[in-house]
C-alpha cells in the first residue's frame, strides 16, 4: 500500500514538473511565434502588391483589416462586418450588422485599436461587450484592403481550402474589378516533389493577370507547359514592352497548366482560388452598400 | 548488470558507426524512410532528435536514484513527452519555414524506439557525462544516416542538393516517393551488412 | 490459429454493427413532409422530389427558389432556370456555374404551390450522404492514406512482427482494438479539455499517457477476464506503445477537428490497414525466407525492398474518391 501511495506521488510530482518546464516554454515562445507569422504574412501581402525590401512600399500605402462574422441571434442568422472607420480622426473599428439579404440592422462602434484588432482574443472580447452575448457569433475570415491615399489598390484574401492531402492556405490579390494580381500559397502539406510544386513559380504565377471573368471559368488541363510560358512565369517581372505583350496575348486566356503527376493538387488549388474570388466579389458589393447607404466614415 | 565503462570519444564513435541507430540497430525507420526526401529535412529532424537525446539521457541519468523500478516506463515517457513538447515549441516559433515541412514527425519523436531504447540500457545505469556523450553520439549517428539517405534520395530524385539545382535536370522523380525511402533504406542496410562481411574477411586473413 | 481468426473476426462484426446501428440514416431529411428527396445530380444540379404534383407556374420560376451553401448563407448561387418533370413531381434546379459538391447545400423555397394549395415554406438541406462521408474516411485511412505504406509511420512494429503470420495477425488485432479505444478517449479528452482550456501544446504528454493507460487497461483486463486471449496477444500489448502510429491518429483527429463518429472510423481505419499491411508483409515475408536471397540482403534488407513494393502498389489507390 505504501508502495502505490510513494508511486503515485512521484509520477504526480514528475508530472507537475514536466507540466511547469512546458508550460513556460510555451510562453516563451508563443510570443514568438505570432510574431513571425505576422511578419511572415506581412511580407507576402507587400509582396503580391509589388514592394519588396528593394522597393519598399511607400508611406500613402496602408493595409487596413475588414473581419467577417456570422450571429446567430434567436434563430435568425446575421452577417457581420468590422470594419476599419476613422471617428474624429481616430483610427478605429465600427461592427456592422446585416441581414442575410444585405440589409444594414444595426451599427456599433466598437472600442478597440488596429492592431489590437488582429488578435482574436481581443476582437472576442471587445465584441462580446457590443453583442452583450458570449456564444451568438463566429468568426469566419478576414480580407485586407490595400488603399494608396484615398483610392482602392488592391484586394488581399487569406484563404484556406482543402487540398489533396489536407487543407491548402494562401493569399490571393485582386485588383478592384477582382482581377487576379497574384497568388502566394502560405501553407499545405502536400506531396513533396508532386503537390508541393504547387508554392512554386510556374504554378502559381499562372493566376496573374487573370479577368474574373476568365477566373470564374478556369479550368485544368493535362497538357505539358510550353516552355517560353515556363520561362516567363519563373520570372515574370524579367518581362516587359512587346516580349510581355506577346506571351500574355497568347496565354492570358488559356487554363491552368496542371502540374506533372498532381492533377489533382493543381484542380484543388484552382477551385479554391475561383471559389475565394467569387465569393469575396459578391460579398464586398454588399458591404460596399451597406456602407454606403448610411455613409459610414470607413477607411476601406 | 554491470555497464561496461567506454570512454566518452569511444560512446560518440559506438553511435555514430558501430551501434548507428539507422543502420545496425534497425530502430526508428519511420523518419529515415519517410522524411529524407531532402538533405535540410534530414538535418533538421537528426538535431530535433540529438536534442531530444542528450536531454532525456540527462534529465533521466541525473534522477535515476529517484526513480521507481516500477514506474520506470511512464517516467522515461513523460521526460521525452516533455522535451519533444519544448523542441516543437521552440521550432515552430523560430523556423517556421521549416517547421511546416517536419511538424508531425517532430510530435512523434516521442514514440521513437531509439530514444527509449538508450534510456533503458545506458542512462539508467551511468553517470551524467557518459549518458550526454551517449546521447551525443546516437544523435549524431542518427544525423549521418538521415542526411545520408537524403543525399542520395535529393540529388537522384530532384536533381538539387540543400536545395542548390546541381544537375539542372531531375533524374528520377520517383526517389522523392515514400516507396523509394523503403527501397533506399533496404540498399544502404544491405551496403552496411556487406561493408561488415568484408571487414571481418580481412580481420579473418589478418589473424 | 483458425479458431482465434473467428473469434477475432466476429468480434470486429460485433464491434462495426454495433456501431452502424446507433447511426442516424443518410442526411438528406427534408423538413418539410411534402418534399420528400434531395440530392446533387451533377455538378451543375440539385434535383428534388415531391410527394405530388406541384404547380409548373410556380416549379419553372427561379425566384422562388433560393440556394446558399451552408457555409455561406449570405452567398446565393446563381439559379440559371429550374425544370420540372413530366410528371410534376421531381424539380431540376439548374445553376449557370459549377457548384462545389462537397459542401452542404441549403435549399429555401417560397410556400410550395401544388394544385393551388399552399403547402408550406421549406428549408431543404442538400448533402452527400453523411454515411458515404464517413465510409471513405474509413477507406481512405485503410487503403488511401495507409499508415504504413503511405504515411510510413510504425515501421518499427511493423518489420519487427511481419515474419509470421501468427504474429502478424495477432499483433494487428490486437493494436486496431487499443487504437480505437484511445482514439475514442483522445478525442474525449480533446474536446471536453483540452480545447477549452486552451492546453493545446499537452496534447503530446495527454495522448501518449493515455495510450499507456489504456494499454496497462486492455493488459489487466484481459488478463482476468480471458487468459486464454492474453497469452494470445499479451506480449504485443506492450510493443502497441512503441508504434508510431497510436500517437499520430489521435494528433490527426484533433487537427482536423473529427467528430465522434469520423473519429471511430479514423481510428478503425487505421488499425485496419496496419492489419493488411503486416497480413501482406508476413505472407511475403514466409516466402522470401525460403528464396534464394543474397547473402548481404538476407533479413532486413530483402523486407524493406519488398515493403517499398507494396508501397509502390499501394500509390495507385492515391486520389481515389468515392461517395
Amino acid at each position: 500500500m505504501k508502495e502505490i501511495i510513494r508511486i503515485t506521488f512521484r509520477l504526480t510530482l514528475s508530472c507537475f514538473l514536466a507540466a511547469l518546464v512546458m508550460g513556460m516554454t510555451f510562453i516563451f515562445t508563443d510570443k514568438a511565434k505570432k510574431d513571425n507569422e505576422h511578419h511572415n504574412v506581412q511580407t507576402t501581402m507587400l509582396g503580391l502588391l509589388g514592394y519588396s525590401s528593394q522597393n519598399p512600399a511607400p508611406k500613402e500605402l496602408k493595409l487596413y483589416s475588414i473581419y467577417r462574422y456570422i450571429i446567430e441571434e434567436k434563430g435568425t442568422t446575421y452577417l457581420g462586418y468590422m470594419v476599419p472607420v476613422s471617428n474624429a480622426g481616430k483610427e478605429s473599428y465600427e461592427f456592422l450588422k446585416l441581414s442575410l439579404d444585405g440589409k444594414l440592422e444595426q451599427r456599433l462602434p466598437l472600442n478597440i485599436s488596429l492592431e489590437k484588432a488582429a488578435e482574436d482574443a481581443e476582437r472576442q472580447s471587445v465584441l462580446k461587450e457590443a453583442l452583450k452575448t458570449e456564444k451568438g457569433f463566429a468568426y469566419q475570415d478576414s480580407t485586407v484592403v490595400a488603399r494608396m491615399g484615398n483610392q482602392r489598390l488592391a484586394y488581399l484574401l487569406p484563404g484556406k481550402f482543402g487540398g489533396f492531402k489536407t487543407h491548402i492556405k494562401v493569399i490571393l490579390s485582386l485588383n478592384p474589378q477582382f482581377d487576379v494580381l497574384g497568388l502566394e500559397i502560405m501553407e499545405h502539406e502536400e506531396d513533396p516533389g508532386l503537390g508541393a510544386e504547387i508554392s512554386q513559380n510556374y504554378f502559381k504565377n499562372q493566376f496573374r493577370n487573370r479577368s474574373f471573368e476568365r477566373l470564374k471559368g478556369l479550368d485544368v488541363v493535362k497538357e505539358p507547359l510550353p516552355d517560353e510560358y515556363r520561362r516567363y512565369l519563373d520570372a515574370p517581372d524579367k518581362f516587359s514592352g512587346e516580349q510581355l505583350d506577346t506571351i500574355l496575348t497568347q496565354y492570358r486566356d488559356k487554363d491552368i497548366y496542371a502540374l506533372t503527376g498532381a492533377t489533382i493538387s493543381s484542380r484543388c488549388v484552382t477551385d479554391g482560388v475561383k471559389n475565394m474570388a467569387k465569393r469575396f466579389a459578391y460579398r464586398i458589393k454588399i458591404l460596399d452598400e451597406a456602407i454606403a447607404s448610411q455613409k459610414i466614415p470607413a477607411l476601406i | 548488470m554491470a555497464a561496461t565503462k567506454k570512454t566518452n570519444s569511444e560512446l560518440l564513435f559506438n553511435g555514430i558507426l558501430l551501434e548507428n541507430p539507422i543502420f545496425r540497430l534497425a530502430l526508428s525507420m519511420c523518419p529515415a524512410v519517410g522524411l529524407t526526401t531532402s538533405i535540410k529535412n534530414g538535418l533538421l529532424l537528426g538535431t530535433a532528435v540529438l536534442f531530444v537525446q542528450v536531454f532525456s539521457s540527462c534529465t533521466i541519468a541525473a534522477i535515476k536514484n529517484f526513480i521507481h523500478p516500477r514506474i520506470r516506463i511512464p517516467t522515461y515517457t513523460l521526460t521525452i513527452a516533455t522535451w519533444v513538447t519544448v523542441i516543437d515549441l521552440v521550432l515552430a516559433a523560430y523556423v517556421p519555414e521549416a517547421y511546416k515541412q517536419v511538424g508531425l514527425f517532430v510530435k512523434l519523436i516521442v514514440a521513437f524506439a531509439i530514444i527509449t531504447m538508450r534510456l533503458e540500457m545506458f542512462a539508467c545505469k551511468n553517470t551524467v557525462t557518459s549518458s550526454f556523450f551517449d546521447g551525443v553520439g546516437m544523435g549524431i549517428g542518427f544525423m549521418v544516416g538521415m542526411v545520408t539517405i537524403g543525399f542520395v534520395r535529393e540529388l537522384l530524385g530532384a536533381g538539387t542538393l540543400l536545395g542548390y539545382d546541381v544537375l539542372g535536370f531531375k533524374p528520377l522523380l520517383f526517389f522523392v516517393l515514400p516507396a523509394a525511402g523503403f527501397f533506399c533504406v533496404g540498399i544502404m542496410m544491405a551496403m552496411f551488412n556487406y561493408i561488415e562481411v568484408v571487414f571481418n574477411r580481412s580481420k579473418e586473413r589478418k589473424s | 490459429m483458425s479458431t482465434l481468426m473467428k473469434r477475432s473476426i466476429l468480434l470486429s462484426i460485433w464491434l462495426v454493427s454495433i456501431f452502424l446501428a446507433s447511426l442516424p440514416v443518410c442526411g438528406h431529411a427534408a423538413e418539410n413532409s411534402f418534399a420528400k428527396k434531395t440530392d446533387f445530380k451533377d455538378n451543375r444540379t440539385i434535383v428534388i422530389e415531391f410527394a405530388g404534383a406541384v404547380d409548373e407556374e410556380w416549379a419553372t420560376s427561379p425566384a422562388n427558389f433560393k440556394v446558399n451553401e451552408k457555409q455561406n448563407p449570405d452567398v446565393l448561387l446563381p439559379v440559371e432556370k429550374v425544370e420540372l418533370s413530366p410528371d410534376k413531381k421531381t424539380v431540376l434546379i439548374r445553376f449557370g456555374e459549377d457548384i462545389d459538391l462537397r459542401a452542404a447545400h441549403v435549399v429555401s423555397m417560397t410556400p410550395v404551390s401544388s394544385e393551388g394549395k399552399n403547402m408550406g415554406p421549406a428549408i431543404l438541406d442538400v448533402k452527400k450522404s453523411y454515411f458515404g462521408y464517413l465510409f471513405s474516411i474509413l477507406i481512405g485511412a485503410m487503403l488511401i492514406n495507409n499508415y504504413v505504406f503511405t504515411k510510413y509511420l510504425g515501421l518499427c512494429v511493423f518489420i519487427g512482427t511481419s515474419r509470421k503470420k501468427d504474429t502478424a495477425v495477432g499483433m494487428g488485432i490486437t493494436f486496431t482494438i487499443v487504437m480505437v479505444v484511445s482514439a475514442m478517449i483522445s478525442w474525449f479528452l480533446y474536446q471536453y479539455v483540452l480545447k477549452p482550456y486552451r492546453l493545446d501544446y499537452l496534447q503530446v504528454v495527454v495522448f501518449i499517457g493515455l495510450v499507456s493507460l489504456t494499454v496497462q487497461a486492455v493488459d489487466t483486463v484481459l488478463r482476468k477476464v480471458n487468459p486464454a486471449l492474453f497469452k494470445a496477444f499479451g506480449v504485443y500489448l506492450v510493443l502497441v506503445i512503441a508504434n508510431c502510429v497510436i500517437i499520430a491518429v489521435p494528433l490527426t483527429l484533433a487537427s482536423n477537428e473529427y467528430n465522434a463518429f469520423e473519429s471511430f472510423m479514423l481510428a478503425l481505419g487505421a488499425g485496419g490497414g496496419f492489419l493488411l499491411a503486416l497480413f501482406l508483409m508476413s505472407a511475403s515475408r514466409e516466402r522470401l525466407e525460403l528464396a534464394n536471397v543474397p547473402p548481404t540482403f538476407r533479413g532486413l534488407p530483402i523486407a524493406f525492398v519488398a515493403t517499398g513494393l507494396f508501397a509502390l502498389a499501394f500509390m495507385g489507390f492515391s486520389g481515389m474518391a468515392i461517395f
